[in-house]
């Protein structure tokens, strides 16, 4: 039943995940890959001001969520100078930079990562209540996100991502609704980190990887980007198949490339085929007019 | 610390690195300059090369030209196979820049996990010992892979600057990369020309890294970090400019190995992934140096 349980808050963690990143990357229509590592500075914020500080977990969880939300502004304020594939190579750089921090600090663990974070709400009330709690996040993010495409301030950030000359030209500030999609994007990572830290108690950098930002956009490209229901249908799908090749028994060295091609080959296979994701929201990948270079 | 020979040394290794580190800029920089696409399936193309070579000694017993020709026939055909199926599909469904970048990634991760299946996740190399004799020279040491290493860079680099300079498909290359449209409407099929970029990136890729696998381990994923020096130094070179990215390519590297003196070593990767952050945030059509000033003759 554990093992159970822990698939169900992975799934709700990769709800929140994929939801989020669809509202950059989808909404937003900025290109980076780099939000696994503010998953990553949520997870190691919560973890360590709880275990070395003795923080209340609740406290941690909301600082490992600022921290993100903090350090994603001091990513975003320089890096939405520039746009499109510059973007995103400069994301790389910020991820890569980061987990080469986190590897090489003392008080982060090194590469040796950050064991023992105190668990929350598991020895009191049981696992159950973890899977509640997650699966509320994950719910109230995902309706977050719908309600924000709906509202105002979401055909703003359309109206931004289709056209940013003429949206500025009509007197709105661009580099405000980029920064704070970031922002908020980046602050709902850094919360399911948190939420990841508390539960399952060890943290490595190494889990924060390139190969994560795929598997976070495979789950947003094939549910569909820019609906609020498609990285659902991703997260959901692409959590319980690789579970199913666990079934198999397979070696771990054999598994582990498995559930990668699965992963790759899946977006491969959307990617030409349905490129719209299985929730479609129109033609979601043709070029907008955004430019290439920097400004 | 810093003498003389320390210093010679060091110019001459990263010399001889830096050879498989230009291949990677020129490849990547080329199809970046003619196909316009930042090509990380370049990252895959070079898992290919390398674990055929690997292959081809370990498991066929073959000597070291059947491995790079065979690697270098594995190369070329997942190049022709990426364009022929990937890229050209993409534009025929006039996919944004993004998605294709985004699909490069993908491609790159799909070839890396196949070699993970294939040969597992152990640093390999390609021939069983990475010893090299060394000979003095001075008080400079340089091993026999230097050498052939340099010989070989300096051998493709005039080849494609021969080959762009004075040949009907080489003037084809700059006419599509300058103007693709333009380049097309004259009669040149553009396609026939990505093509031939991608083939021509695929020498040098292949190259490359039968040279590096020659001289260190390599995992699946190593590749994929290598792409981040090659899109530094077609940064840092100036987007659309070969030879930019090739010197740059080595000016990185000396950098970088004169860098161990003074930073430690388990520092070098947080501050190459630093240096490429600035560098595209600050410079994102690269360092250009002033153009000379031009006064009239009075």
């Amino acid at each position: 039943m554990d093992y159970v349980y822990s698939i169900i808050i992975l799934i709700g963690l990769f709800v929140i995940l994929a939801s989020s990143f669809n509202l950059i990357i989808g909404y937003g229509g900025l290109i980076s890959i780099a939000h696994p590592i503010f998953y990553g500075l949520g997870a190691y914020t919560s973890g360590l001001l709880a275990r070395d500080l003795g923080l209340p977990v609740p406290l941690s969880i909301l600082s490992g969520a600022l921290v993100a939300m903090l350090l994603s502004v001091a990513m975003a304020l320089p890096a939405l100078r520039i746009s499109g594939d510059y973007l995103l190579i400069a994301s790389i750089g910020f991820q890569l930079g980061m987990i080469e921090l986190i590897k090489n600090l003392r008080f982060t663990g090194g590469a040796s990562g950050v064991s023992g974070i105190p668990a929350f709400l598991v020895p009191s009330f049981g696992r159950g209540i973890y899977v509640a709690l997650v699966s509320a996040v994950a719910i109230g993010v995902v309706l977050l996100v719908r309600w924000i495409a709906h509202s105002d301030y979401g055909r703003a950030i359309s109206a931004m991502r289709d056209d940013e000359q003429a949206f500025a030209a009509l007197g709105r500030d661009a580099k405000w609704i980029k920064v704070s999609i970031f922002a908020l994007g980046s602050a709902i990572a850094g919360l399911a980190g948190a939420l990841y830290a508390h539960y399952f108690r060890f943290v490595t950098a190494e889990q924060f990887e390139i190969l994560m930002s795929s598997t976070i956009l495979t789950m947003v490209v094939v549910g569909g980007l820019k609906t609020p229901w498609g990285p659902v249908i991703g997260a959901i799908l692409l959590q319980i198949l690789p579970q199913a090749i666990t079934f198999l028994n397979l070696p771990p060295v054999i598994l582990g490339p498995l559930q990668g091609l699965l992963f790759t080959g899946l977006v491969l296979i959307f990617m030409f085929l349905r490129p719209g994701g299985l929730v479609r929201a129109g033609n979601t990948w043709r070029a907008t007019g955004a430019g290439r270079g920097g400004g | 610390m810093f003498n003389l020979t320390t210093l010679a040394q060091i110019l001459w290794t990263s010399l001889a690195t830096g050879s498989y580190a230009v291949m990677f800029a020129v490849a990547f920089a080329l199809v970046l300059k003619v196909n316009g696409v930042f090509n990380f399936a370049q990252a895959g193309l070079m898992t290919i090369a390398f674990y055929t070579a690997h292959g081809v000694i370990a498991g066929l017993a073959l000597g070291g030209t059947a491995a790079f020709i065979l690697a270098l026939a594995a190369t070329l055909c997942g190049a022709w196979v990426l364009e022929k199926f990937g890229f050209a599909t993409l534009r025929r469904n006039n996919a944004s820049p993004m998605f294709v970048f985004i699909f490069t990634i993908v491609a790159s991760e799909f070839i890396a996990y196949i070699a993970m299946l294939a040969f597992g996740t152990w640093p390999k190399t390609i021939f069983p010992q990475l010893f090299w004799p060394v000979q003095l020279v001075g008080d400079i040491a340089i091993s026999a892979w230097d050498l052939p290493a340099i010989a070989a860079t300096l051998l493709l680099l005039l080849s494609l600057w021969l080959f762009l300079r004075f040949t009907r498909w080489g003037q084809f290359m700059v006419a599509v990369a300058d103007n693709a449209s333009l380049a097309e409407l004259y009669g040149i099929n553009r396609q026939h020309v990505y093509m031939l970029t991608m083939l021509i990136a695929a020498m040098f890729m292949a190259t490359g890294m039968f040279l590096y696998g020659t001289r260190a381990q390599v995992q699946p994923l190593t590749s994929l970090e290598m792409m981040l020096f090659a899109t530094l130094a077609t940064i840092l070179g100036g987007i659309g400019r070969i030879w930019g990215a090739a010197l740059a390519a080595l000016l990185l590297g000396i950098v970088q190995n004169s860098s161990i003196l003074v930073i430690p070593s388990e520092w070098q990767g947080f501050l190459l992934y630093v240096v490429l952050f600035v560098t595209i945030i600050f410079f994102p059509q690269g360092i250009r140096l002033p153009a000379p000033i031009r006064r009239l003759a009075r």
